[in-house]
């Protein structure tokens, strides 16, 4: 038997820096921020990063600065990924406003309806679609060169998937006429057709040109993917629609805080998506151990086991809260998925991007997942040489 | 014919913004709740001036729809994020910690001093009990009943937003719980979100209230049962959880066709999965077509 390795990766977001929220914002530096951009300068070791510190210190940012802002802060999210041990990275997308208006101000065919909640005080903006949605030109490849030019290692792009974007948004052009006491059919042939549209006319061009330019790994976003059990065959169809035909070596599909019994039979119809990226890490217990009871936040790899499919990429940090995860937690709930799934079917990273956690606890996390995933391979190996 | 707005209403962009900055510390509490008034009383003037027959608070303190009652009981407490049906808003769903919960009720922080006759929304007691280990029953004593019996209100609105979804709902226990809660003000059971057909199959218009509230986005108005066992139906007929913005003629119509005598236009759930700017104008639209309705029985 071959050596156990696992690959470790993030799933997308970072928080943004303060430095550079406050620039964008047009709102005045203080002092500790720009001190920040120093101290995480130095702890990530980004070359250059003084030039930072004094473009902050200046103040006043015309466009000019506000694009250097914006290439420092996708520098210090690659390093960030980076210095965190992490096998796969990506910049945290600092460039990206949030995963849904990111695709909404490229796309045309949408038009912004106003501020939702999504839960205590943190909210979002939802658009509608007006007309058939399709985007002027792709809009993330910049993103991509800029850090594949400044990485060695592997890198990852997330793309927000048709159906979230489909689920997020409001339709007035698909379902406009006879909503009230329309049937059930006529609702789901108008989403249907909304789906289609976003996965072929505007997924799909972006992603294509992201492959083109020499991504190697594209990853479709569906947090939404489970809301409504009677469309999930829409949204896997919809996956397929927005990959088809771009020749990237790997596709995957990320869905969290979602019932995944639910995914079933369907994702067995996703044409080469070779894993599925899921959060568990949230459902489960802090204690260590490798035993069932001791991990009942992963009951649901029971469906993976039974069912097959892609492989697993693992949910092993609650993105919702501040506890750091020990190397030994992570280490265990790696052990308890590859005793259970075998493995070669297990890749390791957090529930979900990043972004309401502050760098300082992001940091200490990824560095025991990264930990904990190696703890787990020497145990994994150990007990595999043991038993030759 | 009547007309009015339970559920949780939606934050002004100032309120958003004002909540944020309340998150990052760069407002006070006071500030934030000097927003949160100013959106009280914009919110009562759209309602004032759309002629609703029962004014609502709009819940804007509410995080969701059972937070300020789990944190206000000993022996639950706040338990996992859930996504809220098939929204991208999520709850935080009730969690036993104890033995049989005790509410102390809450006061005008969450239910504000309205200048009219007015509504209250809370959960309904099935809905409650669906993440716990309680039954309906328990939290009806321990948590609905004490909230009630210190409200001062026409009609309670108990939003059900999950029974419906049930194969085969179980309308026994449920009604159980609402005997419980009767005795103070007007009850209606609101299934909000969703089809309504298999509650009004197993006998919703039975169930020990005042009225019942369907949605029309979602049921068929031909499952609505003759004369709804002689209750009031809160018919959801404004969508709230799509920007369009309905036709008050196309409402009169559709709610002229319903075989029920007495009928309260509401919207079908909660007006915060649109944004403010638009559930004001849906509240205008609401009151249109109660008067477009009211010419339409005239004519």
């Amino acid at each position: 038997m071959t050596e156990i390795r696992f690959e470790t990766r993030e799933i997308g977001s970072l928080a943004k820096p303060v430095w550079r929220v406050k620039s964008f914002a047009g709102r005045p530096l203080e002092d500790g921020d720009i001190a920040e951009a120093g101290r995480w300068g130095e702890k990530l070791g980004v070359d250059g990063h003084e030039e930072l510190v004094e473009l902050l210190g200046r103040g006043d940012f015309g466009d000019g600065e506000l694009a250097a802002i914006d290439d420092w802060s996708s520098l210090y999210g690659l390093r960030f990924l980076e210095e965190s041990g992490l096998d796969v990275v990506y910049d945290g997308e600092q460039r990206r406003t949030e995963m849904y208006d990111h695709v909404i101000r490229h796309a045309q065919g949408f038009e912004q309806r106003g501020t939702v909640r999504s839960f205590n005080n943190k909210y979002y903006s939802k658009a509608a679609a007006v007309d058939q949605p399709s985007i002027k030109g792709p809009y993330d490849v910049g993103e991509y060169k800029f850090i594949a030019e400044r990485t060695d290692k592997r890198v990852k792009i997330p793309f927000t998937g048709p159906y979230t974007m489909v689920d997020w948004s409001y339709d007035e052009h698909y379902g406009r006429t006879g909503a009230l006491g329309a049937t059930a059919e006529q609702r789901a042939d108008a989403r249907r057709r909304f789906l289609l549209d976003v996965a072929e006319h505007v997924i799909r061009p972006n992603a294509a040109a992201v492959v083109e330019a020499g991504c190697d790994w594209i990853q479709i976003d569906e947090p939404a993917l489970t809301t409504r059990p009677d469309e999930v065959k829409f949204g896997v169809e919809a996956f397929n629609k927005s990959v088809e035909g771009i020749p990237s070596q790997r596709r995957s599909l990320h869905v969290c805080f979602s019932d995944y019994s639910l995914l079933y039979p369907h994702v067995l119809e996703l044409d080469d998506c070779f894993e599925l990226q899921l959060e568990f890490a949230q459902r489960d217990s802090r204690e260590t151990g490798t035993s069932r009871e001791e991990r009942p936040g992963y009951e649901p790899l029971d469906h993976f086991k039974e069912h097959g499919g892609p492989d697993v990429g693992l949910g092993v940090l609650d993105i919702h809260s501040d506890f750091i995860e020990t190397p030994e937690l992570v280490r265990d709930r790696v052990i308890y998925a590859a005793e259970l799934l075998g493995p070669e079917r297990v890749q390791v990273n957090p529930d979900c991007g990043l972004r309401t956690r502050s760098w300082d606890v992001a940091f200490e996390k990824l560095r025991n997942m990264v930990e904990g995933t190696r703890l787990a391979e020497e145990a994994l190996n150990r007990a595999h040489a043991g038993a030759r | 014919m009547q007309a009015f707005v339970p559920g949780i209403y939606p934050r002004s962009e100032a309120l958003v913004q004002s909540t944020r900055d309340l998150d990052r510390g760069r407002t006070t509490p006071e500030v934030n709740d000097e927003q949160v008034e100013r959106d009280l009383q914009e919110l009562i003037s759209v309602q004032q001036a759309a002629e609703v027959d029962l004014l609502a608070d709009g819940m804007l303190r509410w995080q969701d729809l059972f937070r300020p009652l789990v944190e206000a009981s000993a022996g639950l407490e706040p338990g996992p994020m859930t996504r809220f049906l098939d929204t991208n808003t999520f709850w935080f769903a009730p969690k036993q910690t104890g033995g049989a919960p005790k509410l102390e009720p809450v006061g005008e922080r969450y239910i504000a001093p309205l200048p009219g006759a007015r509504l209250v929304t809370l959960p309904s007691p099935w809905a409650f009990a669906m993440s716990t280990e309680l039954t309906p029953k328990e939290i009806a004593e321990g948590v609905l009943k004490p909230q009630i019996d210190a409200l001062d209100a026409e009609l309670v609105v108990l939003s059900e937003p999950f029974l419906a979804r049930e194969e085969r709902p179980d309308l026994g226990t449920l009604a159980e719980a609402l005997e419980v809660l009767a005795g103070g003000p007007e009850l209606a059971i609101q299934f909000t979100f969703g089809d309504a057909k298999n509650v009004l199959e197993a006998g919703a218009g039975d169930l020990p209230v005042r009225a019942v509230g369907v949605d029309f986005y979602a049921t068929h108005a031909t499952d609505i049962p003759e004369g709804l066992g002689g209750k009031r139906l809160l018919a959801g007929v404004i969508d709230a959880r799509s920007s369009a913005l309905e036709d008050p003629e196309e409402i009169a119509g559709f709610v002229a066709q319903l075989p029920v005598d007495e009928i309260a236009l509401v919207p079908n759930g909660d007006l915060q999965y649109v944004s403010e700017q638009i559930a004001r104008q849906k509240i205008q639209r609401l009151g249109a077509a109660k008067t477009a309705q009211a010419k339409e029985a005239v004519a």
